[in-house]
C-alpha cells in the first residue's frame, strides 16, 4: 500500500464514508416524517385525473346527460354496461336510457366508456371504497350511478339550448323544436 | 335500371386496374361491383332508374372530359375508368361529402340507422375531421308524426331514393319533395300524416337515418342484431324475410336487395305486421276445460287426455268420426304429420285445411285442364309477359308482392295489362292496379262471371282461335262457341254495363299477346260460381292455344302462405300428398307402404261435409289446427251448431280464439318465427322457415305435438327434428326435391288437355256457360266482404303495427253513391238484409264501384252474420263473401 496522504487520513479517522453511506438514515433520524398511509384513518390525495367508480352525470337544470346511444355499451371490453334504450315518454323523438346497468364486478376501470360518450353523460369519480359483502351490490342500475354522480359533481355543465346549433338539435324532443308558424 | 339486354353481347372495360366483362348496357357502377370495387354511392339503387342527383359516385373515365357519374355511365369497349385509384375523383367525393355534412346534424348517437349508415361509411373513409363551413346547419321544424314511419328531415341527404321507390316500384306516389335547394324536403303530399300502403320500402331504401320505423325506434343499435332468414307468415307471395332480433325480443323485419321470390320488396303486413308472435295473449300452457273455465295443464295431461278421447270416440263411433282441420298457415312438415296422424293414427281420411276457402278452386282447374296442380308460370314469366289479364284479383290487396311483378311488366317492360276489377280507376292512398290497365272491364263483384263470358265470346266471335286445337277437338270447340253464340251482348251489357266493343279491344290485345299470364284472385275463387270461372279462364286460354306456350298460364293467387302446401302435403281429404287421388288405390297401396300402416280407403270430406255431419251427429269429435271456422264462416254455414253438437272439440293454436274458446282442449302452438320448417308459396316455391326467437312459454311446434300424440295412442310416429320429416316428404313426393330460389315451373300435361278437350269438358260445360240469374232489387247494394292490404287473415289483428293504420271495420263505398243514398263520411248506417242488421260507421273510397259496398273481412265479427252461405258442388269450396243489402243512415249519428 502507497502513502496516504492527509485528506484520505482524516476521512479513514472520522469514518466519513460510513456517515456518508448513512446520510439518508441519519437525515430521517432527525426530522421523522411517515411513509406509511394509516389507511383508513388517513386518505390519500388523489390525482385529479385518477380513474374511480363511474357515475352517471346531469345537466345543471337536473336532467340526465345520457341519450342513450349504446356506445358506451360497445367500446366496453369486458362487458360491463347494459343500456336498454327508447323514446322519453311524453317527448317524442327523443332518445334516452330507460335502463343501465353496470355490473362493476367485471369493471377494469380502463376508462373508455367515458371516452366513447357523445355527450359527457358518464364522469370518473374518486370513490374507490367499493369493497362488498355481497357481490351483487356491485351491480349497479341507472339510479345508482346517477347517485354516484350528483355526491361527486356538484358543479354541473350547463345545458345548451338546443345542443350546438353546428349538430342542429341532436337529441331534443318534438315539443321542444320551434313549430311552424301557421298562417 | 335500364335492364342489360338478354343478347349475349359483352364489352371489356377496365375498372381500377381490373378487367370486367359485362354485358353491353350495364351501368359502370354496375360493373365496377362485379369486380369488386365499391363506388360509393347515396342515389343509385340497382332497382330504381338513374338519377345521378347526389354526385357522390364521380368516376375518372379516361378520353371523357369531366368526372363522370358512373350510376348513368354505360359500360362500352375499351373505357378506362379509375375510381379509387384517380385523385381527381376523390377529392369531388370529398367536397361532395363535405356539402352534405354542412347540413347533416352530428346526431349518429342517437339515430338508428348509425352503424349502418352509407354517409356515416363515406365520412369514415373520404371526409376530412373538419368542415369549410361555419354557418348554421337547416333545420326543419316537425309537423306531424305518421303512424309507423318516421321522417327526421334534417338528417336526408336529398338522394330522393325514396320518392323514386314510392313512384317506380309501389305506384303509390305518396312522398314528394318541396322546397328547393338544400331546403328540400320529402313528405306527403299536403300537410297531413303520411297516408300510404306503408310496405316500409322508403325506410329500407333510405341510405341515411332520415326515413326510420317508429315500430322499434330507438331501442336497438344495428352491431345488436341477430339476423335470421325466413319466409313471411302473411299472404300466398312468400317473401324473404330476415328477423332481426336482440336478446330474443323481435326488433324489426328486412328484405335484402334482390334476395328471395320478391326481390327485397316488402308489403304493411311483411314490414310491420311482426309483433302477432310476441304478443302477450299468447296461450304459453295447454288448457283444460272444467266446466265452464280453462284450467291451465302439463303438456302430459293434456296429451294423455286427447290421445284418450280420441280413442274413445273412435272406438265407439269409428274412426270416421272424428274429423281434422289444419290451417293454410302451417309450415308443410306440420301439414304433413298432421295429415299423416289422421289417416296413419286415427284412421280417417276426413281432413281438410284453409286450402278450401278458395285456393282449390284454382289448383282443381288446373289439375283438371294441365294436369298440374301448380302455376305453369312463375313470378319471372309475370315480370316478362307481354299481356296479363287480370281477374277479380284486387291484387294490391290480396297479393301486393305479385302486383309489384305486374308494376314492373306493365311500368318497366311496356306489358299490356286487361283488367276484369271491381274497381274504379281512381288515385287514392295506395296503388290502384286498374290505373294501369290498358283495357279495363269495370264489374261489380257479381259481375266477373259475365265478363269473363262476354271475353270468351269476343275471343270466338273475333276467331282468335287456335286453329291446331281446333283441328284436333272440333267438338270442344263447337260446343263452347254454340254456348257463347246463345248469349246476347245486351244480356252481357244489362249485367255488367260494358258494350260488346270493350270486349272486342280487350279480346284483340289479349289474342296479339305471345307470353300472356292470367292471374285470378279472390274475387273470383272465393265469390259464387269460382270453380266455374276459372275453368272458363282456362278454356279462354286453351281456346286461344296460348296455354301451352312457354312463358303462358294461369295463374291463381293463395291468400294464405302455405295454401298451395296445404294442398300439395295431402291437407285436403280427398288428396293424398303429392296432389295424388285418394280414390287411386295404386297410389294408396304405395304410400301405405312407405308409412307403414295402413291407408283408409274411407272417402275423405270437405269443410261443409264436416259441418254437415256434426251437425247431424256423425261427427263427434273434431281437431282443429290453427284454423278458427267460428271467426272465417258466416253463421248462415251452421258452423255454430255444428261445433256445439261435437262430443270432444281439440284446438291447437296461438290464442285463445273464438273457436277455441268453445274447445275442450286448447293446445298452444308456435308461431312461425318460432320453428323450422317450409311455405310453398303461391308459385309453388318450396321456402326455408328458421327459428329466430325461442319458443314462447311452454308452446311446442305443431308437428312435435302430433307426434307426442302419436306416442299417446299407441302408434308412435316419431321424429327427431323437423329435417327428418323433409327428408321423408323429399323422398315420397318427387316434386319437393327442388328446394331452392328458382326451381323451374311445371308444365302443362298434354295428355290431361288431350282428355279434357274430348270429354272431360262435357261434364259441366252447359252450367259454366250461363249467364248468372240476375236478381238486382233497384235500392240494394252488393257487399263484399273482402281482403285489406294492412290485414290478413284475423292473425294480424294481434300485430300492434298494423292496428296503428287499420283497426276498426268500416263499410266503404264509393263518394256519389253514399251523396246519392244522403250518407256522408263517418255517418252510422244500418246494413241490413233477411239474415240480419248491423251497425257500422262508413267510410268513402273512390276506387270502390258505384252499387257495391266493401268491408275487411279481417273486422267482420257482426257483419258476417248477413252473409249468405253456398257451396261449390263440384270442389266443396264454400262461398260467402258477397250478399245483397239495405243501406240506411242512422239518424242522429
Amino acid at each position: 500500500m502507497g502513502s496516504m496522504n492527509l485528506k484520505e487520513w482524516v476521512k479513514t479517522l472520522t469514518f466519513y464514508e460510513l456517515l456518508l453511506g448513512m446520510k439518508a438514515t441519519l437525515s430521517h433520524l432527525l426530522k421523522y416524517k411517515p411513509i406509511t398511509l394509516q389507511y383508513p384513518h388517513e386518505k390519500k390525495q388523489l390525482p385529479s385525473n385518477y380513474r374511480g367508480m363511474l357515475a352517471l352525470l346531469r345537466y345543471d337544470d337536473g336532467t340526465e346527460k345520457c341519450v342513450g346511444c349504446d356506445l358506451c355499451e360497445a367500446a366496453c371490453p369486458s362487458r360491463v354496461i347494459r343500456v336498454v334504450s327508447a323514446e322519453v315518454p311524453e317527448e317524442p323523438a327523443k332518445r334516452y336510457s330507460k335502463e343501465y346497468y353496470m355490473d362493476m364486478t367485471r369493471c377494469l376501470f380502463c376508462g373508455l366508456c367515458v371516452k366513447a360518450c357523445p355527450v359527457d353523460a358518464l364522469g370518473m369519480t374518486q370513490e374507490y371504497e367499493w369493497a362488498v359483502y355481497d357481490k351483487r351490490q356491485l351491480h349497479l342500475n341507472k339510479q345508482q350511478l346517477l347517485a354516484i354522480g350528483d355526491r361527486n359533481f356538484p358543479v354541473r355543465e350547463k345545458r345548451l339550448e338546443f345542443q350546438h346549433p353546428n349538430v342542429a338539435y341532436f337529441n331534443v324532443g318534438f315539443k321542444e323544436i320551434p313549430q311552424k308558424d301557421v298562417e | 335500371m335500364p335492364t342489360p339486354s338478354t343478347t349475349t353481347e359483352t364489352v371489356t372495360l377496365t375498372i381500377d386496374g381490373q378487367t370486367a366483362t359485362v354485358p353491353k348496357g350495364t351501368l359502370v357502377i354496375e360493373a365496377a361491383r362485379q369486380v369488386g370495387v365499391m363506388v360509393p354511392h347515396f342515389c343509385y339503387h340497382p332497382k330504381l332508374t338513374p338519377d345521378a342527383n347526389c354526385r357522390m359516385c364521380l368516376v375518372e373515365i379516361e378520353k371523357m372530359p369531366r368526372l363522370q357519374t358512373s350510376c348513368s355511365t354505360q359500360a362500352t369497349e375499351g373505357m378506362v375508368v379509375k375510381s379509387s385509384s384517380s385523385v381527381q375523383a376523390q377529392e369531388a367525393r370529398k367536397m361532395v361529402l363535405d356539402f352534405i355534412l354542412a347540413n347533416h346534424p352530428l346526431d349518429c348517437p342517437v339515430c338508428d340507422q348509425g352503424g349502418r349508415c352509407d354517409l356515416q361509411d363515406f365520412s369514415h373513409e373520404y371526409t376530412a375531421t373538419s368542415s369549410r363551413f361555419q354557418e348554421l346547419k337547416r333545420v326543419f321544424p316537425k309537423e306531424y308524426f305518421s303512424p309507423l314511419i318516421e321522417t327526421q328531415m334534417n338528417r336526408c341527404v336529398q338522394c330522393m331514393r325514396c320518392v323514386r321507390y314510392c313512384d317506380q316500384i309501389m305506384d303509390v306516389k305518396a312522398l314528394a319533395p318541396t322546397g328547393r335547394g338544400t331546403l328540400t324536403e320529402i313528405k306527403a303530399f299536403g300537410a297531413h300524416e303520411l297516408d300510404c300502403e306503408f310496405c316500409g320500402g322508403c325506410v329500407q331504401i333510405c341510405p341515411v337515418g332520415a326515413i326510420t320505423s317508429r315500430l322499434s325506434m330507438y331501442e336497438f343499435r344495428p352491431w345488436m342484431l341477430k339476423r335470421t332468414d325466413s319466409v313471411c307468415g302473411y299472404c300466398g307471395d312468400g317473401c324473404q324475410i330476415t328477423f332481426q332480433t336482440k336478446d330474443n325480443a323481435l326488433i324489426e323485419i328486412n328484405s335484402t336487395q334482390g334476395s328471395g321470390r320478391n326481390n327485397g320488396d316488402l308489403c304493411a303486413r311483411g314490414y310491420f305486421g311482426y309483433h302477432v308472435s310476441e304478443h302477450p295473449d299468447r296461450l304459453t300452457l295447454p288448457l283444460i276445460r272444467k266446466g265452464d273455465e280453462f284450467q291451465s295443464v302439463q303438456w302430459e295431461e293434456a296429451l294423455e287426455l286427447v290421445g284418450q278421447q280420441l280413442l274413445d270416440v273412435k272406438a265407439k263411433y269409428g274412426a270416421d268420426a272424428i274429423g281434422g282441420l289444419i290451417s293454410g298457415r302451417c309450415t308443410n312438415e306440420d301439414i304433413y304429420v298432421f295429415q299423416k296422424f289422421m289417416r296413419g293414427v286415427v284412421g280417417t281420411n276426413r281432413i281438410d285445411s284453409s286450402a278450401r276457402y278458395g285456393h282449390l278452386n284454382g289448383v282443381h282447374a288446373l289439375q283438371r285442364v294441365q294436369g298440374t296442380h301448380r302455376w305453369s308460370v312463375s313470378f319471372e314469366d309475370i315480370e316478362s309477359a307481354d299481356t296479363l289479364l287480370l281477374v277479380g284479383t284486387n291484387i294490391t290487396e290480396t297479393n301486393p308482392i305479385t302486383g309489384l311483378k305486374v308494376k314492373e311488366a306493365v311500368k318497366r317492360r311496356g306489358a299490356k295489362l286487361i283488367t276484369i276489377e271491381a274497381l274504379n280507376p281512381a288515385i287514392g292512398s295506395i296503388s290502384n292496379i286498374v290505373n294501369l290497365a290498358q283495357q279495363h272491364l269495370g264489374v261489380k263483384p257479381t259481375g266477373f262471371s259475365t265478363a269473363i263470358l262476354g271475353l270468351l265470346k269476343a275471343v270466338v266471335e273475333q276467331s282468335i282461335l287456335d286453329a291446331e286445337l281446333q283441328g284436333k277437338a272440333p267438338a270442344y270447340f263447337n260446343a263452347i262457341s254454340a254456348r257463347l253464340q246463345a248469349l246476347s251482348w245486351d244480356a252481357i251489357f244489362a249485367q255488367t254495363g260494358l258494350a260488346s266493343d270493350l270486349f272486342t279491344e280487350a279480346a284483340q290485345v289479349f289474342g296479339q299477346g305471345k307470353k300472356v299470364v292470367v292471374l285470378v284472385g279472390p274475387g273470383v275463387l272465393r265469390s259464387e260460381g269460382g270453380f266455374g270461372m276459372t275453368m272458363n279462364l282456362m278454356d279462354l286460354l286453351l281456346i286461344t292455344g296460348k296455354l301451352t306456350n312457354p312463358g303462358c298460364g294461369l295463374a291463381p293467387l293463395a291468400e294464405e302462405n302455405n295454401d298451395q302446401g296445404a294442398f300439395e302435403m295431402g291437407g285436403t281429404g280427398a288428396v293424398l300428398p303429392g296432389g295424388t287421388s285418394l280414390g287411386d288405390p295404386a297410389v294408396r297401396e304405395n304410400l301405405s307402404k312407405a308409412w307403414g300402416r295402413p291407408i283408409p280407403d274411407t272417402p275423405g270430406s270437405s269443410l261443409p261435409q264436416l259441418i254437415e255431419d256434426a251437425q247431424q251427429g256423425k261427427l263427434k269429435a273434431l281437431f282443429v289446427v290453427g284454423e278458427n271456422p267460428l271467426a272465417s264462416l258466416p253463421p248462415s254455414s251452421g258452423i255454430h251448431s255444428a261445433l256445439e253438437k261435437l262430443d270432444f272439440l281439440v284446438c291447437q293454436e296461438l290464442f285463445l280464439t273464438e273457436t277455441a274458446q268453445k274447445a275442450h282442449v286448447v293446445l298452444p302452438a308456435c308461431s312461425y318465427a318460432e320453428k323450422d320448417g317450409t311455405f310453398t308459396n303461391t308459385e309453388g316455391h318450396i321456402q326455408s322457415v328458421r327459428t329466430a326467437i325461442d319458443m314462447v312459454g311452454e308452446s311446442r311446434p305443431d308437428w312435435e305435438i302430433f307426434s307426442a300424440l302419436s306416442v299417446m295412442m299407441n302408434n308412435p310416429m316419431e321424429y327427431g327434428d323437423v329435417k327428418e320429416i323433409g327428408k321423408e316428404i323429399r323422398n315420397l313426393l318427387p316434386g319437393t326435391r327442388t328446394l331452392g330460389p328458382a326451381p323451374l315451373p311445371a308444365q302443362p300435361d298434354s295428355s290431361a288437355i288431350a282428355r279434357y278437350v274430348t270429354t272431360d269438358y262435357q261434364r259441366d260445360i252447359a252450367p259454366r256457360y250461363q249467364l248468372p240469374v240476375n236478381d238486382a232489387a233497384t235500392d240494394e247494394i252488393t257487399l263484399q266482404v273482402s281482403q285489406s292490404l294492412f290485414h290478413s287473415g284475423k292473425f294480424s289483428r294481434k300485430a300492434k303495427g298494423l292496428l296503428q293504420v287499420e283497426a276498426t271495420g268500416k263499410i266503404y263505398l264509393h263518394p256519389e253513391e253514399a251523396a246519392r243514398r244522403g250518407i256522408s263520411d263517418g255517418d252510422m248506417v244500418k246494413v241490413s238484409n233477411s239474415l240480419g242488421e248491423v251497425l257500422t260507421p262508413v267510410g268513402l273510397r273512390e276506387r270502390i264501384p258505384q252499387g257495391v259496398a266493401t268491408f275487411p273481412e279481417h273486422f267482420d265479427e257482426e257483419i258476417r252474420q248477413l252473409l249468405p252461405y253456398k257451396v261449390d258442388p263440384e270442389t266443396q269450396v264454400p262461398y260467402y263473401k258477397l250478399a245483397r243489402v239495405h243501406l240506411k243512415k242512422v239518424v242522429g249519428s
